[in-house]
């Protein structure tokens, strides 16, 4: 009896879809390409997963909030391409540069949050006029042409980003333990902290939470300008792990991590979100992209993957709801 | 100023509030006193919600004054209504659906544990809490204050509402419409919590579209009508339900007895 409600509770979570989905993924893919879970294999998989889980990350806290940020993949190609033009023009250190493109993320971020909360524009449309600018600022500054990465080399601030360092002959990068970070911080303030009690509410019922004193602008700005900084880190970590800063990188991104945050389990409409559903949906779709690939399934079908995914899910978390709702 | 005893708490002058071309509050002169329960009565549409919204800072005023023991304040929003000790239960369900029972409970006033920095809440504290509140309004089903309010019937929901003002104890207490579809023993709840209010020292503004109900519980009653006070000290203890149903429909008491036969 007791075993059957923590069960059945454990189904209710909006984490057990995308959980089932995984196993059954990785079942699939190794049962059918026996090195797909080779170490190499995994490695090669966490180096790129963990730039687009960061904006996923900061973008699960943002949209359980109740707005989303379409401009992050637009400053995930800008922050890159602005830190090496200061640092190659010779105007600062890299170190400065750095500083200022993540202020300058900020900046962007705020600027969404002003027009979002102050002037009442939805999400949708201010963040893709930011997108739009941002690239077209980008692209304007660079004349188009990728910026010059590798005279950072042994830079340790670069080393502190993306550096490498091995455990037994499982090759891992930095950024793994920055994204590992950034899940125990974000998960932490969603659940445990005030703050995230607010954010929750903000997107629940904005109404009733600024009834409660809480200042719902406030939060919605603050969660703006996080997903602006964390496209502008995941960008700098790419740039610098690629070696190239290329105005044009992180188109489409935004979808991408919007479809990871949804497939996890969090509410578009806000009031519900759960980091761990976020990192078992990005899981899910970067193992697809590396999956179908090691089964030979063509790459180019790989959007056909994702988006019966996404469709799969949003099925199941509505069936689920129902379900709830109705009380069994 | 010195609190003298015969200062009203609340004191709202002259109280104008547009919506638009929509005028709600045309004038409106209100006062509360300490220690006292007030029954809000009018039609709909009346201004009521309004002049309580104003109060409690949800909406600003267009014109006029609004004193607290005489001093003037300015309620620019929910939070500063809040610092002054007035705490509001809206018609319009005022609960986050998606979170727990004690998540609502303790909205925007959340304890905490451990160091500052790390902004922890202390969930424990709020579940303990929380169980405690629930029994005193009259939910004797035992509902896990973990609950999300999503699963709970209005009538539970409405209870957690009232919970929440009673344990964080404000000097004024709104109450609009608070037995909206309720059951009777959730009604009982309420109105025993209305009583209890006067006891422990509170003030109440309790509006219901149930006459029965505010003449159980209060010690004055004031009818707004058409975004005015009409009438502001009726005594339910020496005046008939018929009386005030004829002042809220603004028939004349000749009028309000002929309608009836
Ligand atoms: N947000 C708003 N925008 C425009 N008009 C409004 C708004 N809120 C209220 N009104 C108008 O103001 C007037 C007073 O409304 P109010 O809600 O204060 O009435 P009430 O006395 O609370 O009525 P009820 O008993 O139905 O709750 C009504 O004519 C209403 O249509
Ligand atoms: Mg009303």
């Amino acid at each position: 009896m007791e075993n059957r409600s923590i069960l059945q509770r454990f189904i209710a979570r909006p984490e057990f879809g995308p959980f089932v989905l995984l196993v059954l993924m990785i079942v699939v893919f190794q049962s059918i390409n026996p090195s797909f879970l080779s170490l190499q294999n995994i490695s090669n998989t966490l180096a790129f997963t963990v730039e687009l889980g960061l904006i996923a990350l900061a973008m699960t806290l943002l949209m359980t909030s109740g707005e989303f940020d379409l401009s992050v993949g637009s400053v995930f190609g800008f922050s890159a391409v602005l830190m090496w033009t200061l640092f190659n023009a010779e105007v600062t250190s890299l170190e400065v540069a750095f500083l200022a493109a993540l202020l300058v993320a900020a900046f962007i971020g705020f600027v969404n949050g002003i027009f979002v909360t102050q002037l009442k524009i939805p999400s949708f449309l201010v963040t893709l006029g930011m997108l739009l600018v941002v690239r077209g600022t980008a692209l304007f500054i660079t004349d188009g042409f990728p910026q010059r990465t590798w005279n950072a080399a042994g830079n340790w601030l670069a080393e502190l980003l993306v550096g490498d360092f091995y455990i037994g002959s499982f090759r891992l990068y930095m950024s793994l333990v920055w994204f590992v970070l950034a899940v125990i911080v974000l998960g932490y303030i969603l659940t445990q902290s005030r703050i995230g009690n607010w954010i929750q509410a903000s997107g629940g019922n904005p109404g009733a939470a600024s009834a409660r004193g809480v200042n719902v602008s406030r939060v919605k700005i603050g969660l703006f300008m996080l997903s602006s900084v964390m496209a502008a880190l995941a960008g700098i970590i790419s740039s610098v792990r690629t070696s190239s800063a290329n105005p044009n990188s992180g188109t489409g991104y935004e979808l991408e991590v919007i479809a990871m945050v949804v497939i996890g389990g969090t509410a578009l409409m806000g009031g519900r979100g759960t980091i761990i559903g976020t990192v078992l949906g990005i899981f899910i779709l970067r193992m697809m992209r590396n999956g179908i690939i090691m089964i030979g399934v063509p790459g180019l079908a790989y959007n056909i993957f994702i988006g019966a995914i996404i469709l799969g899910m949003m099925a199941l978390h509505s069936w689920l709801e129902r379900r709830h709702k109705a009380g069994t | 100023m010195s609190n003298t005893g015969n200062q009203p708490l609340i004191r709202m002058a002259d109280i104008h509030k547009s919506y638009g071309q929509v005028q709600a509050l045309v004038g409106a002169n209100f006062h509360v006193n300490e220690r006292e329960i007030v029954g809000l009565l009018g039609d709909n549409g009346a201004g009521k919600s309004t002049l309580i919204k104003v109060l409690s800072g949800a909406v600003p005023l267009t014109s006029g004054d609004i004193f607290i023991r005489g001093k003037k304040v300015e309620l620019r929003n929910t939070g500063d209504a809040i610092a002054n000790g007035i705490e509001t239960i809206y018609q319009d369900s005022a609960l986050v659906t998606q979170l727990s029972i004690a998540r609502n409970l303790f909205l925007g006033r959340e304890p905490l544990k451990g160091p500052a920095f790390l902004n922890r809440m202390d969930q424990d504290a709020m579940n303990d809490v929380a169980r405690d509140l629930l029994k005193r309004v009259g939910i004797s089903k035992n509902i896990p204050p973990t609950t999300p309010i999503g699963s709970l019937s209005g009538g539970e929901r409405q209870a957690v509402a009232i919970a929440r003002a009673m344990h964080f104890d404000s000097d004024l207490i709104i109450l609009d419409e608070p037995t909206n579809n309720l059951g009777v023993a959730e009604t009982q709840g309420v109105l025993n919590f209305v009583r209890g209010a006067r006891d422990s020292g509170h003030s109440c503004i309790f509006i219901a579209h149930n006459i029965h109900h505010v003449f159980q519980v209060v010690d004055r009653i004031v009818v707004m009508r058409r975004g005015k006070v009409v009438a502001d000290n009726i005594d339910p203890k020496t005046t008939t339900v018929q009386a005030v149903e004829g002042v809220i429909t603004g028939m004349s008491e000749h009028e309000a007895e002929a309608a009836a036969t």
